[in-house]
C-alpha cells in the first residue's frame, strides 16, 4: 500500500486533518484501515479500542513517522458515554468493530448491533458527522432466488429471516444494517455501506468455508469450482477508506472482491502446495444440497437436538456456484485492488507457512 | 395456559425461550431487558407479542404465572422479589443470588406468598444425573452417604465468555464476591448440597490464580479451588473448580457405606462402584469387564434417548422447567427443595467469604500455606 498516492483534500469531503474514528482499529482489517488513511495523507486519526485488544496489528501503523497523529481510544462501545466521548468532533466513523467470533445471536447482536446504535447516536448528539462507513458482509445475501451461476452484486436481496441460517454472525450484520439504514432514514446520518468478500492476507488463520470445512479429521471440499470471493486486506482496507472519503456516494452499498478471484478447487490445491498437505474429500453440489436439506429437518423433526448448522440457506449464501462483481466499486469509488490475487495468495501462504497454520 | 414471561433477553434467555416455546399448555406472553434492542431481537424471533424495558410495567400489563430471571446475579434478588411480590412464581438462573440471606428472603417471600420458586441448577436434571438420583433413591449406597467428591471445571482460556472476562476489568463478573467461581460453581456444589444431611457445615478453602492466569497479568481471577465440606453428622465432601486440569471434568462421586456410584455428566454415564471385592485375582479381572459392560449399558441407554430425540444438550434444564410448571400448576412440591438451593448457597458464602482476603495470594509467596485452610461455618 506503499505506493498509494496522497491525494488533496479537495478530492474528498473532509479535509486531511479532520478527526476521523475508527473502531475495531485493532483488528486485521481496521490496523490496515488506518495505514490506508495515513497513505491517503489524514493525519488526525482516533483509532477506538477495547481495554482487552491486541496492539500489535496497530503497531506498524503507529510506528511510522507521519503517525503523529494517531491516538488510540480505549473503551467498550457498548458504553455509550464511551461512544459520545470517542466521538465527539469526528466526521467520518469508520465502523469495523463487530461480535464476529460470537456463537449466541444475543451476544453477536449485542456486540455489533447495540454497539452501532451507541456509536450513531453518539454522532447524533454532536452533529459533526460527515459519513459514516458501516462495514457489513457477503454473509448478508441470501442468495436463493436465482439459479447457479449468475451474478450477485449489490442489487441482490438480504436475507430476510436470518435467523434461519443458523449462523449468530449473519444475523447480527444483517440487523446491523438495517439499523444503519434506519439511522440514515430517519435522522439523516450519512453513510455508506461496505460488504467485503472474504478478506484474507497474513494474520488470517485458516482457509474460507467457502471452500470447505474441516470435520472428523477430514476436510470436505464443498466449494467445487465455485468463485471464491476473495478481497487482499490492503486492497479491503482501501476501498473502506476511500467509501468514507469520496463525494456523492452517501446511501450506497459497495461489495469488496479481487480481480481475477480463485475457483474454489484452485485455491485448495494451492493452499496444499503452499502451506501443508492434508486429506480432503469433494462433495457435489447436489449431495451438499442435499444433506443440509436432511440436516435441516432432522434439526426441525428433533428439536433442535442438533443444532441447524448446516440448511438450505446457508447452503445458498455459501456454497451455490455464484460470480461477483466489483463494478461498482471501481466505477464510483474510484478503486482498483493493487495487490493483484496472485501476489496476495503467495503472501498469504507464505505467512500461513511461517505460523504452520493450517486448515 | 401459563403465562410466562422473561427478563434479561441475553444468551441463556434464547435457550429458555426456546425450551419454554416447546412445552405445551405454556406461552410467553413478554419479555423484558434494559435494553429495548436486546428485547426486541428476542421478542421478533420466538416472536413474543409484548416487549418491555421496564420490569414493573410487564408485571402490570402481561400479569405472567412465571417469570424466568436471566440477568446478571446481581439483579436477581431485586427483580425476584419484585415478581414474588407481584404475585409472579420465579426461575432464576443460577447462580441463585449472591448472597445465602437473599436467598432466604426469597424463599420466605414466596411461601409467604403461597408461591413457587427455583434456581437454574439444571446439571441436576440431565438424563444421568437422574439415572443417579433413582439408584441412590433405591437404596443401592447403603448408608450414608460418607463421601462425596464434585469436580466442575471450566476450561478458561478458549471461550469467548473468558476472553471477555479477563480483557475486561469492568466485566460484572468481577463485581461478585466470589466474581468467576460465583457465577460457575453452583451446580457443581448443588450435587453435594442433594446429599449432605447438614444446615451448617463446615467448610475449607483452599484458592488461588492458576500459572497461566498470573502469566496474562490476572491478579482479581481466583480460578483454582479446592474445598472441603464437612457435616455434624461426618459426612464428608471434597469439591474442585479448576480452570487447567484436563479433562475439565464434571463428574460427581458419591459414596456410601455399601457402594458407590460415579456420574460423568459430560459423557452422561453413571457406573456403580460395588464396595465388596472379589477374592484374590478375581478382582483384577472380572469387576473391569463388569464395568466395561456397564459403560456399554450407558452407550445404549444414551442412543436409544437420542434416538427418540430426548437427548439434547440443555435436556436437564428443560426438565427442570418442566418439574417447576408442574408444581405451579398441581399444586405439587418444587423440583429443587428449598433445603437444597440454601444449602448451596450457605457453602458458596463460606467458600467465598474464605477466598476474599486471599485472593492475591500466590502458594509460593513464602508464607506457608497463606491461600489454604481457612475453617468457617455457620
Amino acid at each position: 500500500m506503499g505506493d498509494i498516492t496522497k491525494t488533496s483534500g479537495t478530492d474528498f469531503i473532509i479535509g486531511a486533518t479532520d478527526p476521523i474514528l475508527i473502531t475495531g482499529a485493532t483488528g486485521f482489517i481496521g490496523s490496515r484501515v488506518v495505514s490506508a488513511l495515513l497513505n491517503l495523507g489524514f493525519t488526525n486519526l482516533r483509532c477506538f479500542a477495547r481495554p482487552s485488544s491486541r496492539m500489535d496489528k496497530l503497531q506498524s501503523s503507529s510506528d511510522r513517522p507521519d503517525s503523529s497523529g494517531v491516538k488510540i481510544v480505549m473503551g467498550n462501545l457498548l458504553s455509550r458515554e464511551d461512544c459520545v466521548s470517542a466521538a465527539k468532533d469526528v466526521a467520518v466513523i469508520y465502523h469495523l468493530a463487530a461480535g464476529s467470533g460470537e456463537k449466541s445471536i444475543p451476544d453477536a447482536f449485542a456486540n455489533s448491533v447495540v454497539t452501532t446504535r451507541n456509536l450513531l447516536e453518539a454522532a447524533l448528539r454532536h452533529n459533526s458527522l460527515k459519513r459514516f462507513v458501516n462495514i457489513s458482509s457477503f454473509a448478508v445475501y441470501s442468495n436463493r432466488n436465482k439459479p447457479g451461476g449468475r451474478l450477485l452484486d449489490e442489487t441482490c436481496p438480504v436475507e430476510v429471516r436470518p435467523e434461519i441460517r443458523g449462523d449468530a454472525y449473519t444475523f447480527a450484520k444483517v440487523k446491523q444494517d438495517e439499523i444503519v439504514e434506519e439511522y440514515g432514514r430517519r435522522f439523516g446520518i450519512p453513510h455508506v455501506t461496505l460488504r467485503p468478500g472474504y478478506v484474507y492476507g497474513p494474520g488470517k488463520l485458516g482457509i474460507t468455508g467457502r471452500v470447505g470445512i474441516g470435520t472428523f479429521g477430514i476436510f470436505l471440499h464443498l466449494g467445487g469450482s465455485n468463485p471464491i470471493p476473495v478481497t487482499y486486506v490492503d486492497n479491503c482496507a482501501e476501498a473502506i477508506a476511500l467509501a468514507g472519503l469520496k463525494p456523492g456516494v452517501d446511501g450506497q452499498v459497495f461489495n469488496v472482491v479481487d480481480d481475477n478471484l480463485p475457483s474454489s478447487r484452485k485455491l485448495l490445491r494451492q493452499y496444499k502446495q503452499n502451506v501443508r498437505h492434508f486429506r480432503s474429500l469433494y462433495v457435489p453440489h447436489f449431495l451438499s444440497y442435499a444433506l443440509s436439506d436432511l440436516w435441516e429437518r432432522y434439526s426441525e423433526w428433533s428439536h433442535g437436538q442438533l443444532p441447524p448448522a448446516f440448511n438450505r440457506a446457508r447452503w445458498h449464501a455459501v456454497w451455490k456456484k455464484t460470480t461477483f462483481s466489483n463494478q461498482k466499486l471501481k466505477t464510483q469509488l474510484g478503486w482498483s485492488p493493487r495487490v493483484s490475487t496472485q501476489d496476495g495468495l503467495q503472501r498469504y501462504f507464505e505467512a500461513c507457512r511461517i505460523r504452520g497454520v493450517h486448515a | 395456559m401459563l403465562k410466562v414471561a422473561i427478563v434479561g433477553c441475553g444468551k441463556i434467555a434464547d435457550e429458555h425461550a426456546a425450551l419454554i416455546k416447546r412445552i405445551p399448555g405454556s406461552e410467553i406472553v413478554g419479555v423484558c431487558d434494559r435494553e429495548p434492542l436486546m428485547g426486541k431481537q428476542l421478542a421478533d424471533r420466538f416472536p413474543v407479542k409484548r416487549c418491555y424495558s421496564d420490569l414493573q410495567d410487564l408485571l402490570s400489563d402481561s400479569k405472567p404465572d412465571v417469570v424466568h430471571i436471566t440477568t446478571p446475579p446481581q439483579s436477581h434478588f431485586s427483580l425476584a422479589k419484585l415478581c414474588l411480590e407481584s404475585g409472579s412464581n420465579v426461575y432464576v438462573e443460577k447462580p441463585f443470588t449472591v448472597y445465602e440471606h437473599e436467598a432466604r428472603t426469597l424463599i420466605a417471600t414466596a411461601n409467604k406468598k403461597g408461591l413457587k420458586i427455583t434456581a437454574g441448577h439444571d446439571m441436576q436434571f440431565c438424563h444421568a444425573a437422574r439415572r443417579m438420583r433413582s439408584i441412590v433413591q433405591s437404596g443401592y449406597l447403603g448408608e450414608g452417604p460418607v463421601h462425596m467428591d464434585s469436580y466442575f471445571c471450566y476450561p478458561l482460556g478458549k471461550s469467548a465468555y473468558a476472553g471477555a472476562l479477563l480483557g475486561d476489568k469492568k466485566h460484572w463478573v468481577r463485581s461478585l464476591p466470589g466474581k468467576l467461581l460465583q457465577n460457575i460453581i453452583s451446580h457443581g456444589i448443588a450435587r453435594i448440597a442433594e446429599f449432605m444431611r447438614s444446615e451448617s457445615p463446615q467448610v475449607i478453602v483452599h484458592g488461588f490464580t492458576s500459572p497461566l492466569l498470573e502469566s496474562l497479568g490476572e491478579t482479581e481471577i481466583v480460578d483454582e479451588v479446592r474445598v472441603i465440606i464437612a457435616a455434624e453428622d461426618r459426612t464428608t465432601a471434597y469439591f474442585t473448580f479448576s480452570s487447567q486440569m484436563r479433562p475439565a471434568l464434571h463428574q460427581f462421586r458419591i459414596y456410601g457405606t455399601k457402594n458407590g456410584l460415579i456420574l460423568d455428566q459430560d459423557q452422561e454415564t453413571v457406573i456403580r462402584v460395588p464396595g465388596e471385592m472379589m477374592v484374590s485375582y478375581l478382582e483384577k479381572f472380572v469387576p473391569p469387564v463388569k464395568t466395561a459392560k456397564q459403560y456399554l449399558g450407558n452407550v445404549g441407554a444414551n442412543l436409544r434417548k437420542f434416538l427418540a430425540r430426548d437427548f439434547h444438550m440443555k435436556a436437564g434444564r428443560n426438565f427442570l422447567i418442566e418439574g417447576f410448571y408442574d408444581s405451579i400448576t398441581k399444586g405439587t412440591e418444587p423440583p429443587i427443595p428449598y433445603r437444597e438451593i440454601l444449602l448451596t448457597a450457605k457453602i458458596m458464602d463460606l467458600i467465598f467469604g474464605q477466598l476474599a482476603p486471599q485472593s492475591h495470594s500466590r502458594p509460593d509467596s513464602g508464607e506457608g500455606m497463606p491461600l489454604a485452610s481457612s475453617i468457617s461455618n455457620s
